[in-house]
């Protein structure tokens, strides 16, 4: 059947279109806070009652900070933030520096690869609302269908932190990003997969410090010297420092 | 005028007779009737048989034999010595499970069985027909065999119970248990023996002679027992109170060696406790099961809630997690559950659409309860912040209850790594600093740093300090993620 090229690619670009066929248009979303990114996904943010992947060679690139206006939401409605064995220590002042409510936080601590899927499963599965979040570092593509079910059952929106190795296997998830370092323009999100329409261009989420200089390395053997701010520092509450 | 409407229904009393409850509290604990088992009483110095399971029946035990002759038929026969106190227990317990369907329970003292009013439920649970089914359909999934019937005073309820009659009207109980073979009447035995030996048969034989020449050979026992039975007298009861605690056992003749296997018996106690629960309008917020072993110490699982609650599933998925966790030492003999403390129940609304925050409060409650009954209690846990100028101790785990307090630092790091770990800072890029932080003089952890937000060569924001007290050196602390 010869395709309107000009439909096809608006179709296959254009998340907000799909075709009377396709059955998974009324996927219910949450918007992420980033006007940008809604505008890349199907229905306009993240999908709910199921898994996303956030996809990060490495730590520190703004995948968790690019969820604080969706958790931060999420808490102030009283909904309830899960947690699964989080590699580090989430920072309560900076958390809540962010408008995130401590009180709608939970955390569990597995230290066992199998509970920890365990945990996961059992947090997607009870509950209509809220968000539940997992570092898994291997997971199987059947315990990815079986988290991917349970949350199919729930109204939860659910972020799996993923390294980098998960990119060549499959996964059942509804939405996979990826998620680099794009240098000035701040972080750089591949849509990987998402259900409901085909990858799109890539959203670039802004970072802070993204456009810093480099400095020289302040000298340790000269400490007076540090305690006067470098030029661009951020700027302090009064509060922080005792001397 | 018009006629006062009757604000109270007529009595009308559910006779429930408990006539295995020796053998019953033996083998309710078994899923399958597997093991003869049979119940035995001395009497006269004799060990007889009083009363024996399926199985043992099928090979050729019966009630009356001697406990030495039983024996002798199969040697896998448990004869099992009655123990009148543990039914006396069970019939409280049981009164207790009653009283979600009646305020009017009342346990006879002469016999195994309980009195339940009827009448003045009968708008929420149905006539006493319905009601007595229902109470025997539940007593047997709890393992009891139970038979009831009803009339409009208690002792013409337990003879109707026999025959599983249901008799409402006062006037009707002559004509309904007149053809009732004698031996059914609560008489003792050399009663019993001198009516039949006078050539009385049935129960209408009896009542058809006249209050004096009854009384004349009874004296006043017979009579003013057949008065009751009629409602010529009034038979007032002790009530029972529903009870401040829960404490249930089990007794497993037949050995439990795997936990999954414990399952059985132990819905079965919880079921036991739920209607207890109902009954006395409390909850349960933690239970106590000790597992008991021959020649072994025994084995004790608490279950603690987020809240108090008298649902069995709820209890059960606790439950559940925790045998899959469990070891047995030895096979297990007994089972022993109890609630400490019963808690008043107010119930939750429900909403249909809307999840609202009570909703997710019982839903956040459930999961917790559910994770720490497999992952132990201090692995779910809330955070907090903690007043300390130093990262590492300015938080700490929380408890759900526990009202979070932090000051909001939105500069700072999202995660924190456990433990500062060293590195060389020519390897990173310094893009903000520094911010020093100078604390712990007072508890002799004293530090001062200088923090400086950076980044690797991957691109990964990081958290770095230098420090100059209590070692000099630079550290990596937190990650902006």
């Amino acid at each position: 059947m010869p395709q309107n090229s000009t439909i096809s690619k608006l179709l296959s670009t254009t998340p907000q279109l799909w075709q009377g066929h396709r059955a998974n248009h009324a996927q219910r979303t949450l918007p992420t806070g980033h006007v940008r990114l809604d505008a890349r996904l199907p229905g306009g943010g993240w999908p709910l009652g199921a898994i996303t992947e956030l996809i990060c060679a490495k730590p520190g690139l703004g995948e968790f900070s690019l969820l604080f206006p969706t958790l931060t939401n999420i808490s102030k409605q009283g909904q309830w933030i899960i947690m699964i064995d989080p590699p580090w220590i989430p920072y309560p002042a900076s958390l809540h520096g962010h408008g995130l409510l401590l009180e709608q936080l939970l955390l569990v601590r597995t230290h066992q690869e199998k509970e920890s899927l365990w945990a996961c499963e059992q947090a997607l599965s009870g509950g209509r609302s809220g968000a539940v979040l997992a570092w898994p570092e291997r997971i199987s593509f059947t315990r990815l269908r079986r988290l991917q079910l349970a949350a199919e059952n729930s109204g939860k929106v659910a972020f799996l932190f993923r390294p980098e190795n998960a990119l060549d296997a499959a996964s059942p998830a509804a939405l996979r990003l990826q998620l680099e370092a794009g240098g000035q323009r701040g972080t750089r999100i591949n849509v990987l997969k998402c259900r409901g329409s085909r990858p799109v261009e890539p959203a670039w989420i802004p970072r802070p410090y993204a456009q810093a200089h480099t400095r020289p390395i302040p000298n340790p053997q000269a400490p007076g010297a540090l305690t006067q701010p470098v030029a661009g520092t951020i700027q302090l509450p009064a509060s922080t420092a005792i001397n | 005028m018009l006629p006062l409407q009757k604000s109270t229904s007529t009595p009308c009393w559910l006779g429930i007779r408990l006539p295995h409850l020796a053998l019953d509290l033996l083998t309710r604990g078994q899923a399958r009737n597997g093991l003869p088992i049979a119940v035995s009483e001395s009497i006269k110095r004799r060990e007889l048989i009083i009363d024996c399971n399926p199985a043992a029946l099928s090979v050729g035990v019966k009630a009356g034999m001697p406990a030495t002759a039983a024996l002798g038929l199969v040697d896998t026969l448990q004869v099992v010595e009655r123990d009148t106190g543990a039914e006396q227990r069970a019939l409280q317990r049981l009164a207790a499970w009653c009283y979600q369907y009646s305020n009017q329970v009342s346990i006879p003292a002469d016999r195994n069985g309980l009195f339940l009013e009827a009448g003045a439920s009968e708008r929420l649970f149905g006539r006493p027909q319905t009601l007595g089914n229902r109470l025997g359909r539940e007593l047997g999934q709890l393992g009891y065999h139970a038979m009831t019937g009803s009339a409009a005073t208690p002792e013409a309820a337990w003879l109707a119970a026999y025959e599983g009659l249901h008799i409402c009207s006062a006037g009707h109980i002559r004509q309904q248990i007149g053809p009732l073979p004698l031996g059914r009447l609560q008489l003792d035995a050399a009663q019993q023996l001198a009516l039949e030996r006078m050539g009385f048969r049935q129960v209408r034989d009896l009542l058809r002679l006249p209050r004096k020449a009854l009384t004349r050979r009874f004296g006043p026992t017979v009579a003013d027992y057949l008065d009751r039975v009629l409602g010529i007298q009034a038979d007032p009861r002790a009530l029972y109170q529903p009870p401040e605690t829960f404490a249930s056992r089990m007794d497993l003749p037949a050995e439990i060696t795997t936990s999954q296997a414990l399952l059985f018996p132990l819905k079965r106690l919880v079921e036991e406790l739920c209607g207890v629960l109902r009954g006395g309008d409390t909850a349960a917020q933690s239970l106590q099961i000790v597992l008991g072993h021959e020649d072994h110490e025994d084995t004790l699982l608490e279950l603690g809630l987020q809240s108090p609650t008298q649902a069995q599933a709820r209890l059960m998925t606790v439950l559940r997690e925790r045998l899959e966790r469990l070891r047995l030492p030895r096979p297990v003999r007994e089972i022993r559950l109890e609630a400490p403390q019963l808690l008043q129940f107010s119930a939750g609304q429900h909403s249909l659409f809307m999840d609202t925050t009570a909703e997710q409060q019982q839903g956040i409650e459930q999961l917790v309860e559910r994770l720490q009954a497999r992952l132990g209690r201090e692995a779910v846990t809330g955070i907090t912040g903690v007043e300390d100028h130093r990262p590492e101790y300015s938080w700490r785990p929380r408890t759900l209850d526990e009202q979070a307090d932090c000051t909001a630092l939105a500069h700072r790091p999202s995660w924190l790594l456990p433990k500062p770990k060293r590195c060389t800072i020519e390897d990173y890029e310094i893009l903000a600093g520094p911010e020093r932080i100078e604390s712990g003089w007072w508890d002799g952890r004293d530090c001062r740093r200088d923090y400086f937000i950076v980044r690797d060569t991957h691109g990964s924001t990081l958290w770095a300090f230098h420090e100059y007290k209590p070692r000099r050196g630079w550290y990596l602390h937190g990650i902006f993620a």
